[in-house]
């Protein structure tokens, strides 16, 4: 589902972001993007959305080569993903639902379809009650959830999620994580960043990043 | 065509919100835009009343050959022969004006019917009127001469006349306004296309981070740039809506100063609106104009933020 093959990415001639990183991730696999601030974890979440292409080597998602994919075709290449940042970037303007309804709105769903589908989602991360509520209202762990809801509003393969829990408390962390696991428990495939040791799973597939280069998990 | 109405009516609900996020913004542009406007819907609104008049005059060389006021009937009636044959070789249109006639026609086109009842023998001899087409350069103005030259060499005329000079300065005046108005057009046309420009560059700003969450969630460059669009066309509409409003205004006195000034002329010529279909071409070009600056705006910005 995810192909990377001797990936390197360079931001200027001193600024080497990625070096050399191949790693495939399965379809329905929960994997962890492990690895110290400025690793690279960014950018190669980036390079899966197609928000950076490669310097060199190769980027498959989806069956889309990321560095030749063309400018038209992103946008249907990332209504197959759900982006959750770390900053939630909620547009603070408009309500939680009307956030949550955005990626459908952008592929020309009707209205009312639109909102069923975002209630849903909303009542999948516990917040259907604050649906009306702006982003400001909400703590930052109800507005990473609602993050959440706006990722798997459009039934994306995959979810992409950087540092999710940064700024979080271990409870509202701790919810966070179990929303993504559920979703991947249902066969979505989920690519979870975090600088954060503690909350890496056991069982789950841990790919650490360390100055740009892949130091575990290459399959 | 169901997701294209949907995105378009999104668009325009999106333009429509951005609007009442600022209205007063909104309003200043359009009245910076409507001012720009005013000026060349002003002009065209006067050529359109003037176009009509300049159309009726004929910038065709018109000669008019009068007899004297003694010669009789039958002379006059005798020269026609000889005029067709002088005009020969050219297109010419000869009709014979009986001084009957030509009194009646200046009882009712002058005005001053009541005048003339008072001088009783009518003054006015009998004539003819030639119109000449095709003579539109320098050399067929020296052969209009030349055949004016030979009709006054005829027996029991008068005098002959030339009559196109003037209304061919009114057509070149005409044509210099025409041109002015279209480089005055161009050059606030350009104004419009800025200031829209610059309002939507602002808007572009503001909502750099909707921009970049709505890529990141699929959205296609035409579905960000569609509202943008549709705030630069509704700019445009409203201000040419404004600036129409204002011309309409401003036809009330100007018609009435017209009218004192027309009234010397005997004449009733008043300035009159434009008619619906000039209104909304005027109206479409506004809302092209604002289309244009934001497409510009837009392709720039936008670019920059990619």
């Amino acid at each position: 589902m995810i192909e990377f093959q001797s990936v390197s990415k360079k931001y200027s001639a001193d600024a080497l972001a990625l070096n050399d990183v191949s790693f495939n991730i399965a379809k329905g696999e929960l994997v962890y993007l492990a690895g110290p601030s400025g690793a690279g974890k960014s950018t190669l979440l980036k390079m899966i959305a197609a928000v950076e292409r490669p310097t060199s080597g190769r980027v498959v998602v989806n069956g889309h080569d990321i560095g030749r994919i063309k400018r038209a075709g992103v946008p249907f290449l990332r209504r197959n993903l759900g982006v959750i940042f770390q900053q939630q970037r909620l547009l603070n303007d408009r309500s939680i639902l009307a956030n949550v309804m955005l990626p459908l709105v952008v592929t020309g769903a009707a209205r009312g379809q639109a909102e069923q589908r975002a209630r849903a989602a909303l009542d999948k991360v516990g917040l259907l009650d604050r649906a009306n509520a702006l982003p400001l209202e909400l703590s930052g762990g109800e507005q990473q959830r609602a993050a959440i809801a706006r990722a798997i509003v459009n039934r994306p393969q995959i979810i992409l999620a950087d540092e999710p829990t940064a700024n979080l408390d271990r409870a509202a962390a701790g919810r966070v994580i179990d929303a993504l696991r559920a979703f991947n428990s249902v066969g979505v495939t989920c690519m979870i960043s975090t600088h954060d040791e503690q909350i890496l799973d056991s069982g789950a597939r841990v790919i650490r990043l360390e100055h740009g280069q892949l130091v575990e998990g290459a399959v | 065509m169901n997701i294209w109405f949907r995105q378009h009516r999104f668009a325009l609900g999106a333009a429509f919100a951005q609007v009442r996020k600022a209205p007063g913004s909104f309003l200043f542009n359009v009245l910076v835009v409507a001012v720009a406007l005013a000026l060349p819907f002003a002009g065209v609104t006067l050529l359109d009343n003037v176009r009509p008049m300049s159309e009726q005059l004929s910038v065709d060389p018109e000669i008019s050959l009068f007899m004297k006021t003694d010669a009789p009937r039958e002379q006059a009636q005798a020269l026609a022969p000889q005029l067709r044959q002088i005009l020969a070789s050219s297109r010419a249109k000869v009709s014979f004006v009986p001084r009957e006639q030509a009194l009646d026609n200046l009882k009712t086109r002058s005005g001053l019917g009541d005048v003339i009842e008072t001088l009783g023998d009518n003054p006015l001899p009998d004539s003819y009127v030639m119109k000449l087409e095709g003579f539109t350069s320098r050399a067929d103005a020296a052969r209009v001469d030349g055949i004016a030259e030979q009709m006054r060499a005829l027996p029991g005329v008068d005098s002959v006349q030339v009559d196109s000079a003037w209304v061919k300065r009114l057509a070149a005046l005409l044509g210099v306004l025409r041109l002015v108005l279209l480089l005055l057009a161009i050059t606030l046309g350009v104004v419009v296309i800025a200031v829209v420009f610059n309002t939507i560059r602002l808007q572009v700003l503001t909502q750099r981070d909707e921009i970049a969450v709505s890529k990141l969630l699929g959205a296609t460059d035409n579905f960000i740039h569609r509202p943008f669009y549709y705030t630069g066309a509704l700019l445009g509409l409203c201000a040419g809506a404004v600036a129409l409003g204002a011309v309409s205004l401003a036809l009330r006195p100007l018609n009435a100063a017209i009218a004192e000034f027309a009234r010397l002329y005997a004449s009733e010529f008043q300035l009159s609106a434009l008619p619906p279909l000039g209104l909304a071409g005027l109206l479409a070009i506004s809302a092209g104009l604002g289309l244009v600056g934001a497409m510009l705006s837009v392709q720039r910005h936008l670019a920059r933020l990619n």
